[in-house]
């Protein structure tokens, strides 16, 4: 399995919030807030989740998450899980 | 009556009628729990009976309440196309300008769910009401959602406001999309209900005391009911539909929050 860099898993993971909530690009950077800045919700993050299983091909706990806030954040639990997959 | 109620002395009156009817509403509700409704409870013959009962009672009560309020010329307030509300397993949304928007909405209704605060679940009078009326518990999630659809499927009407607290004054109203998830995830029709009010009142963020100048009127129209044909028509994915319909919304209630929001309290 190779390794994924950071700005891979920003890449993928701001193609994902394009597709899944029709977000504008531009808009997508590491310090935005899910919340304030890109509108998404509670409900959201539970379709967010489950793409970024998809994309890790781990399970993924939702506490894992939980003090997730920024886009950055976000990116940080994905390096997280994949790196402690690979161990 | 009106005139001398929008003058100096009849805002002295309003504010001590308000205070009189803000005690009545709290004293009302914990004596009421402690008394009529456990003995409605217990009289029935099961949770369902007693759901029904109790949500007519419930209706009866905020009945009372409006009543009080315009008797005391703290109000006036007209319906437009009450029978729509009593179709069943409906999913009733509002705007939310003030306070009693509730009051009203329940008062003109023998069955409705509502999704009430978490905290009036442990409250040592008022939990008993809201649990044998089956009210749904506020948590934040997809769990929220599904009890709501659950309830729509099963034939009941909730009742609920997308903005999920009242109306910011001099603001664009802000529509969450938890009403928009629950109306797809329960394929139910959806009846907006728009409530206008001539003045702003028991505004958010403004003390009980600040009546308006002149006595407010009440205009609160019913819709006409939108069925999933309508508003799912493109089947998008869940989370776009649910953007979509909640845009929908806003627009649906842009007149009439641009009106309400137009008034200084």
């Amino acid at each position: 399995m190779t390794t994924k860099t950071r700005d891979e898993v920003f890449a993928h993971l701001r193609d994902t919030l394009v597709d899944l909530f029709e977000i504008d690009a531009g808009k997508i950077t590491l310090q935005s807030n899910l919340y304030t800045d890109l509108d998404i919700d509670s409900i959201d993050a539970v379709d967010l989740v489950l793409k970024l299983k998809e994309f890790t091909g781990q399970k993924i706990q939702p506490q894992q998450f939980k003090h997730v806030r920024t886009v950055g954040d976000v990116v940080d639990a994905v390096m997280e899980i994949l790196t402690a997959a690979q161990v | 009556m009106g005139v001398l109620l929008d003058s100096a002395v009849g805002r002295g009156w309003r504010v001590t009628a308000t205070g009189f009817v803000f005690i009545v509403f709290g004293l009302g509700a914990i004596v009421i729990s402690a008394t009529m409704f456990p003995i409605l409870r217990v009289t029935a013959w099961d949770k369902t009976r007693a759901r029904w009962r109790i949500q007519r009672a419930m209706q009866l009560t905020f009945r009372a309440y409006v009543w009080l309020m315009r008797s005391l010329g703290l109000l006036t307030y007209e319906v437009h196309n009450v029978e729509r509300l009593w179709a069943p397993g409906q999913l009733i949304i509002a705007n939310h300008p003030t306070l009693i928007d509730v009051v009203f909405l329940v008062s003109l209704m023998p069955r409705v769910d509502c999704i009430v605060k978490q905290g009036l679940f442990r409250h040592p009078f008022l939990r008993w009401p809201v649990v044998w009326a089956s009210y749904i518990p506020n948590r934040v999630g997809e769990e929220l959602i599904q009890d709501c659809a659950a309830t729509l499927r099963a034939g009941n009407s909730l009742l609920v406001f997308p903005e999920g607290t009242r109306s910011v004054p001099g603001q664009p109203l802000r529509m969450q999309r938890g009403a928009a998830h629950i109306a797809l995830a329960a394929g139910v029709n959806i009846l907006p209900v728009t409530i206008e009010v001539s003045e702003a009142t028991l505004t958010k963020g403004y003390p009980w005391h600040r009546v308006p100048r002149r006595r407010p009127h009440f205009c609160i129209k019913v819709g006409e009911p939108l069925p999933p044909s309508v508003y799912n028509a493109e089947r998008r994915s869940p989370v776009l539909a649910a953007r979509r319909l909640n845009e929908f919304f806003v627009d649906y209630y842009s007149a009439v929050g641009a009106q309400n929001q137009s008034w200084p309290p």
